[in-house]
């Protein structure tokens, strides 16, 4: 059974098709990258996944439940985590705090006992902080952990955001161009964490990236979206060497 | 009870005993110190203790785990990799074996791993991480001798399928089976150990050439150490931080050796970019460091102070000039007046305190800078802090120090008298000779080099200096580095690079002049502070090149130049200067290991720029 399966899947907004009957199957362990020029409908794509659409048509599947017309927090609790375009964290707040709240469904500690710090929500509490001194040691932010996420600098951000979304400890990952604006160290360094994040922590990856470096690199598998509709799928070298795919990305002569 | 009974009468046995080997020394510390702190290492934000107890059982297993991988006495083993607690426990165990540590550095590439590696046959590697392993499988076809890669930190690793790798966890389960068996298999191997066996190959840096293996014995380690303590009287209570590469002889001094004489602890940091944080958290007793980061401690303090609220500025400039004042009287050896004394406690108060407490140096009663000449403005700054800084002599073919200057007899510029132990003669061309129970057995596998340092039971330094009234050593430069111009001056260009760097704006310096009309040089500006400086003045710019090329900071650096000139005679200014448009690196060939700058490369790399000058 794939991790992840879309069928038929459309969002209409208004007269704009932004995705039309579009189906796309993600295997457990495996990166799966979603490219497509700007507009093609990437981002609707993940919005779809994690709940914050209603999808007009179609179904998604994870693993074997039907997800579409849930509630993004039930989705979140399911197993889906995600990272924004935008840097969406909370820029006052401290990284372990930010890191701290994306343990936020896991915790179960009531309101009388988290408000007097308590018994349960003690102990919950150094268990969550042990897991996100784990991902602080995994995303070498060792540096900035006690620094506010506003006054840090771009790539470390980034960092911070991954964290959040690895501390959900999600069974599918969706990274929203995690590379993008970074030079080419940071570009690296990102690439290198998540083929760990695949390896070593074991979950799947499915992630929109304009980067075509980064993608023919560590994607197994790539799904090139344009217009809403899918218009070529495969490894990375034969989406390479597709006559729609060159056509969409360069023009047609 | 029984516990202490027995910790009481193990006790008595290894008071008064004298071991003559590293490893002997860490089975009296165990006895000794059993459940003190040995060890601490940050590990997930929390400071991670190991006990002298739990230090040995380490050391015991990896060192059964290696000897049935087929370690045997006199093989190789090498280590590569950052500062951690399994360094250390390689080390020791290596040598417990009566086989040869070397130390490689994290930051080699891997073609000068695979130099090391050879030139060493080396039948082991300890690799720190991926990074690390994968230099070593990168080059493993053209070195042989190898057999076993074992990895501390197997993160990434999981894919590798190469069966060279094992894990250090899997070493020391294997041995800890094996001492189970025979619990006193691990102590024969100790006490089997012989002091002038070679311990430790330490490859030095090599600012020419190929790197030479210095091989040291146990007993040569032991005599350094004997006589240091004598001047540094280290104490089991004493705390340091781990902050140079572990390879070099400096930090295996601070880090291996100092700790099995005296029981100190050592600490880890998290990782390189947390250290300055995690000197403020532990404040260590000692502090030894290397110029280069003196001066980066000083460079950050001024800028911090330029950015300071006006009040914050005010007490930094009204207090630092008593600081200086008293410092004066103390290094003079006269009696501080008592309004100078009333006056420095105020600025204790106000700002020496809590700045030695920000850089983590409150604690601290020795420091020491080594392994290249310190600036005397820079001296003086730190001792007006109330950082006694002292600068030391030493290198890795005496086993570490040589020249040490007591408590109470630190003189700027100086480096102080020999160690007990220690014999110094000054050759009639001012080279300085040393000879003593540390002098090194020798370069691995290279008896020219090894005949051309050692003549006649002296050990040729390749150093010039003097020696004062007092007794005390006075270094002038490395004697192949003495410029003598076009005019037949003698400069030590190692002077004028020091009061170049003591600007926070220049991070290195190379003086050009040798048969030469005048005084150049090559300068490289310290990006964090230039371009913190261009910031504030509105200079645009996008990278370090274009930093460097801009008219407005060649007027900057000129200003400095201008400053750092005056403390010199007219014809050893520096009369032209060139800022250099890309940094120094070691991946480069530039710089050593160590920072230090690989002069005649640099001369030869950047000889048009230089012309240019001269034209």
């Amino acid at each position: 059974m794939p991790l992840l399966e879309i069928t038929g899947l459309s969002l209409h907004f208004g007269g704009i098709v932004a995705l039309s009957d579009f189906d796309l199957t993600v295997h457990k362990g495996t990166v799966h990258a979603v490219i497509g020029p700007n507009g093609a409908g990437k981002t609707s794509l993940f919005n779809c996944i994690s709940g914050i659409y209603r999808p007009t048509a179609g179904q998604i599947f994870f693993k074997g439940a039907g997800v579409s017309q849930l509630k993004p927090d039930q989705i979140a609790e399911m197993g889906i985590a995600r990272t924004f375009q935008n840097i969406e964290l909370f820029a006052h707040m401290s990284v372990i705090d930010n890191l701290l709240l994306g343990c936020h469904t896991k915790m179960t500690t009531g309101l009388f006992s988290a408000a007097f710090f308590w018994g349960k929500a003690v102990r919950e509490e150094e268990q969550h902080r042990l897991e996100v001194e784990r991902i602080i040691d995994f995303l070498e932010i060792e540096k900035v952990r006690k620094k506010t996420v506003g006054s840090l600098p771009y790539g470390f951000q980034k960092r911070v955001e991954i964290g959040r979304a690895l501390a959900m400890r999600p069974e599918l990952l969706l990274l929203d161009e995690p590379v993008a604006g970074m030079n080419v160290e940071e570009t690296e360094d990102i690439a290198r964490f998540v083929l760990d994040i695949k390896e070593e922590m074991e979950i799947t990856i499915i992630m929109v990236e304009h980067d075509m470096g980064v993608v023919m690199d560590i994607a197994d598998t790539v799904t090139v979206l344009d217009f809403g509709s899918k218009i070529g799928e495969g490894s990375p070298a034969e989406v390479q060497s597709n006559p729609h795919v060159i056509a969409a990305y360069l023009g047609q002569e | 009870m029984l516990l202490l009974l027995t910790w009481v009468k193990n006790r008595e046995t290894v008071v008064g005993m004298e071991p003559d080997t590293l490893p002997k020394l860490l089975a009296r510390n165990r006895i000794l110190y059993s459940y003190r702190v040995a060890l601490r290492e940050k590990d997930l934000g929390i400071w991670q203790r190991t006990t002298w107890q739990e230090y040995w059982c380490h050391v015991r297993d990896f060192a059964l785990g290696l000897k049935e991988l087929g370690l045997s006495r006199g093989d190789k083993l090498s280590i590569l990799g950052d500062n951690c607690r399994e360094w250390l426990y390689a080390d020791l165990a290596t040598q417990s074996s009566a086989a040869i540590t070397v130390g490689i550095y994290p930051t080699d590439v891997p073609t000068q791993v695979k130099y090391i590696l050879e030139n060493s046959q080396s039948t082991f590697v300890v690799a720190k991480d991926q990074e690390q392993v994968d230099k070593v499988l990168e080059i493993k076809g053209s070195v042989p001798n190898l057999k076993k890669i074992v990895v501390v930190d197997m993160k990434g690793l999981r894919r590798y399928q190469d069966p060279m790798i094992i894990s250090f966890k899997d070493v020391e389960a294997m041995g800890a089976q094996i001492s189970e068996r025979g619990p006193e298999l691990f102590e024969e191997m100790v006490q089997s150990t012989r002091s002038e066996d070679p311990a430790i190959i330490v490859y030095t840096s090599g600012t020419t050439g190929q790197p030479k293996g210095a091989m040291i014995s146990h007993i040569n380690m032991i005599a350094m150490i004997r006589g240091l303590s004598q001047i540094l009287d280290f104490l089991h209570t004493d705390s340091f931080v781990s902050a140079l590469p572990l390879c070099h002889i400096a930090e295996r001094m601070f880090s291996l050796i100092f700790p099995m004489w005296a029981g100190c602890t050592v600490n880890f940091a998290e990782s390189v970019a947390t250290l300055q944080e995690d000197l403020g958290e532990i404040s260590p007793t000692a502090f030894l460091n290397v110029p280069r980061i003196w001066e980066k401690m000083h460079s950050n303090i001024m800028i911090r102070m330029q950015d300071a609220v006006f009040f914050k500025r005010w007490i930094f400039r009204a207090m630092l000039p008593i600081g200086v004042k008293v410092s004066e009287f103390k290094l003079k050896k006269r009696r501080v007046p008592m309004l100078w004394q009333v006056l420095y406690g105020l600025a204790y108060l106000a700002l020496f305190r809590p700045l030695r407490n920000q850089l983590g140096l409150l604690n601290a009663r020795i420091f020491v800078s080594g392994a290249a000449p310190l600036s005397p403005d820079l001296m003086k700054f730190y001792h007006a802090l109330g950082v006694p800084v002292r600068e030391c002599y030493g290198m890795t073919e005496m086993s570490g120090i040589s020249c040490m200057p007591p408590n109470d007899e630190i003189k700027i510029g100086g480096v102080g008298k020999p160690i007990p132990g220690v014999e110094i003669r000054i050759a009639d061309d001012g080279e300085i000779l040393q000879r003593g129970h540390s002098v090194f057995l020798g370069y691995y596998g290279n008896p020219e080099a090894t005949r051309e340092i050692m003549k006649d039971g002296w050990l040729y330094t390749g150093d010039v200096g003097e020696l004062d009234s007092d007794g005390h050593l006075k270094i002038t430069d490395r004697k192949k580095d003495i410029i003598i111009t076009a005019g037949g001056k003698n400069i030590a260009p190692s002077e004028l690079e020091n009061s170049l760097k003591f600007s926070p704006y220049i991070k290195e310096a190379i003086v050009i002049g040798d048969r030469r009309k005048f005084v150049s040089c090559l300068i490289q500006i310290e990006p964090e502070t230039v371009s913190h400086w261009a910031q504030n003045n509105r200079i645009a710019y996008t990278n370090y090149k274009s930093l460097a090329t801009r008219p407005e900071v060649k007027r900057l650096i000129e200003g400095e130049v201008e400053k750092a000139n005056t403390n010199f005679a007219q014809v050893e200014r520096i009369k032209k200067f060139v800022i250099l448009d890309k940094e120094l690196d070691q991946d480069d060939e530039e710089l050593t290991a160590t920072m230090k700058v690989k002069r005649a490369n640099i001369e030869k790399k950047f000889r048009d720029l230089i012309e240019a000058m001269y034209s």
